[in-house]
């Protein structure tokens, strides 16, 4: 399996089109293109493999479950996981001879997804630092009054940024990539130490990605009970994610219901003139 | 003077406008801010016939904007609804109360659009995706693209026309009492469904095992933990990568370079094996 100089721009392109920030608006380019599974379903299209693409984008999609950015900080870059760790993971799995969806070739998939991912966050601050100088012309814009330039620097401009930063990286990568494939595994045997280590890493890469989500939801110790009742349902029960979901929706409604019985609760105190201590209700949001 | 109405082809178009260009021209020093002024700029075309006007208008917009673009769609509503107004003449409102609500709100608003979109719809979404996707099976990213994209698309719409009809109060429905108790509920499931995912896709395992003299197995250390829970060592993968994070800030980047280190000496060690071979 090889990646031709075509196949390699039109994954420049998509790259341009899912960068966060990117190209495609962040409904369609970020949260949509940009998310590795969907990525996978791409990369395999224009690969020509797409069972093997979107098991490959699986298995890192599972990393970065939740990709959430607060205040513009990135621990990854999306265009470099999706369009460039995709297609070379799947060069990697197909030289190699490892099926994508065993536990080994899922684990190649995560590492090499995870390592492009991190290197690619300064294609992030390459594009945004870029996007100043368009910000630059655009406030000149709004002092003279020239708006409809607004829109040019806002939607137009930034493809220079995106082509220096997103097209030209995926392109050279994906280029040098395949040779790269090679000599790792001719330098490095299977069962050395490197290729164990990297290997394991892969498996334990996707704690990450939930660890992260945690941290978001996580205020007490008792918030880990929805986590890990969700987790027996799976280990332990054996449900698949649908089934598991019919079962927490009937739980959400369970506490969305006790929660709306107290707050109506309350309000009917009000409302019979009662002194209700008001106190409770600035609940941090 | 008769009363100035945006038409709905304006505000299509300013919806249009922040859809799509929230985050194009997004830089560290002004995130969205140019989103902000595209978004705003077929209204105040519309309100204000003379160009000091518009310009007065338009400046009202360079200040700094950053939120959670999706769920702060109702921001740019809001706005929408007080421009008119303040081209009617309504002494209430000028520069300064448009963007202190503004600066108010960027900061809850981000907060929930972070939490419900990002760390919980998504999540759910792909969960059931990659469920879908077995085998390589299209069915899950298709499934995820449809269903994401018409949430969000129909979300971001009725947010943004909430925001315009209803003003300040259309925030409360983001943020009163029974918007709470619906973004908890909401919020616990996607942590089950996340869960759920941690043991489906997840796979944390030791290769740890002892043999007697005649060869024979005697303690296989994966067993004996997954007969005490199934799936614990994930599980507690999990919670150290969390502690790291949550407890003692480390940087996601610097947690995953800890789990290299400590896949390195568990190679070293014979903990783990990945079992490769050629």
């Amino acid at each position: 399996m090889t990646i031709s100089w075509i196949q390699a721009v039109i994954l420049g392109i998509f790259a341009c089109l899912a960068s966060m920030p990117g190209m495609g608006g962040s409904v369609i380019g970020n949260y949509t293109l940009g998310r590795p599974l969907v990525a996978g379903l791409v990369c395999g299209i224009i690969l020509g493999d797409i069972p093997t693409g979107i098991m490959v984008g699986a298995a890192m999609q599972v990393v970065y479950i939740a990709l959430v950015t607060p205040g513009g900080t990135v621990s990854a870059d999306v265009r470099a996981v999706s369009y460039i760790g995709i297609p070379l993971a799947m060069l990697a799995l197909h030289s190699y001879g490892l099926d994508p969806a065993s536990a080994k070739g899922i684990s190649l998939a995560t590492s090499f997804g995870a390592m492009v991912g991190t290197i690619g966050t300064v294609l992030f601050y390459g594009t945004a630092t870029l996007n100043l100088v368009w910000q630059h012309i655009g406030w000149q814009a709004v002092e003279k009054g020239d708006f409809k330039k607004l829109y040019l620097v806002d939607m137009g401009l930034p493809w220079i940024s995106h082509l220096i930063c997103s097209f030209i990286p995926t392109v050279v990568m994906c280029k040098i990539g395949v040779p790269v494939v090679e000599t790792i595994k001719t330098t490095l045997p299977m069962d050395g130490i490197p290729m164990m280590t990297l290997f394991t890493v892969g498996s334990m890469l996707p704690c990450v990605g939930i660890a992260i989500l945690l941290k978001q939801v996580v205020n007490k110790v008792s918030d880990f009970i929805p986590f890990f009742f969700g987790f027996t349902l799976a280990a332990s029960l054996g449900l698949n994610l649908v089934s598991v979901t019919v079962v927490a929706g009937m739980f959400a409604i369970l506490q969305y219901n006790l929660k709306m019985t107290g707050i109506r609760a309350k309000e009917a105190a009000l409302a019979s003139g009662g002194s209700f201590d008001d106190d409770d209700d600035e609940e941090d949001i | 003077m008769a009363e100035k109405k945006l038409s709905k082809k304006a505000l299509n178009k300013s919806f249009r406008n922040w859809y799509y260009g929230h985050l194009t021209c997004f830089s560290q020093e002004h995130m969205q801010t140019f989103g902000y002024l595209c978004a705003m700029l077929p209204l105040v075309e519309e309100l204000y016939d003379t160009k000091e006007e518009q310009q007065e208008a338009m400046n009202t917009y360079t200040a700094f904007f950053n939120t959670e673009p999706q769920v702060g769609s109702v921001i740019v509503g809001v706005t929408a609804g007080l421009e008119e107004a303040r081209a009617n003449g309504n002494d209430d409102v000028d520069s300064e109360t448009i963007n202190g609500l503004r600066a108010g709100l960027m900061g809850p608003i981000a907060g929930i659009g972070d939490s419900l979109l990002v760390g919980t719809l998504i999540p759910i979404l792909l969960g059931i995706a990659l469920g879908l996707s077995s085998g390589g099976s299209i069915v899950g990213p298709l499934f995820y693209i449809i269903v994401w994209n018409l949430i969000v698309t129909f979300g971001m719409r009725f947010l943004y026309f909430k925001g315009y009809e209803l003003g300040g109060k259309a925030v409360d429905v983001l943020v009163g009492e029974q918007a709470t108790a619906i973004r908890e509920a909401i919020v616990s499931l996607g942590t089950m469904v996340v869960g759920a995912v941690a043991a489906t896709w997840v796979s944390v395992k030791t290769s740890f095992h002892l043999v007697n003299d005649a060869g024979e197995e005697f303690l296989n250390l994966q067993n004996q933990i997954d007969s005490v829970y199934p799936g614990l060592l994930t599980a507690a993968f999990v919670i150290f990568c969390w502690w790291l994070m949550a407890k003692k800030k480390v940087t996601p980047v610097v947690t995953m370079l800890i789990l290299v280190a400590v896949a390195f000496v568990g190679v070293l060690l014979g903990v783990f094996n990945p079992g490769l071979q050629y």
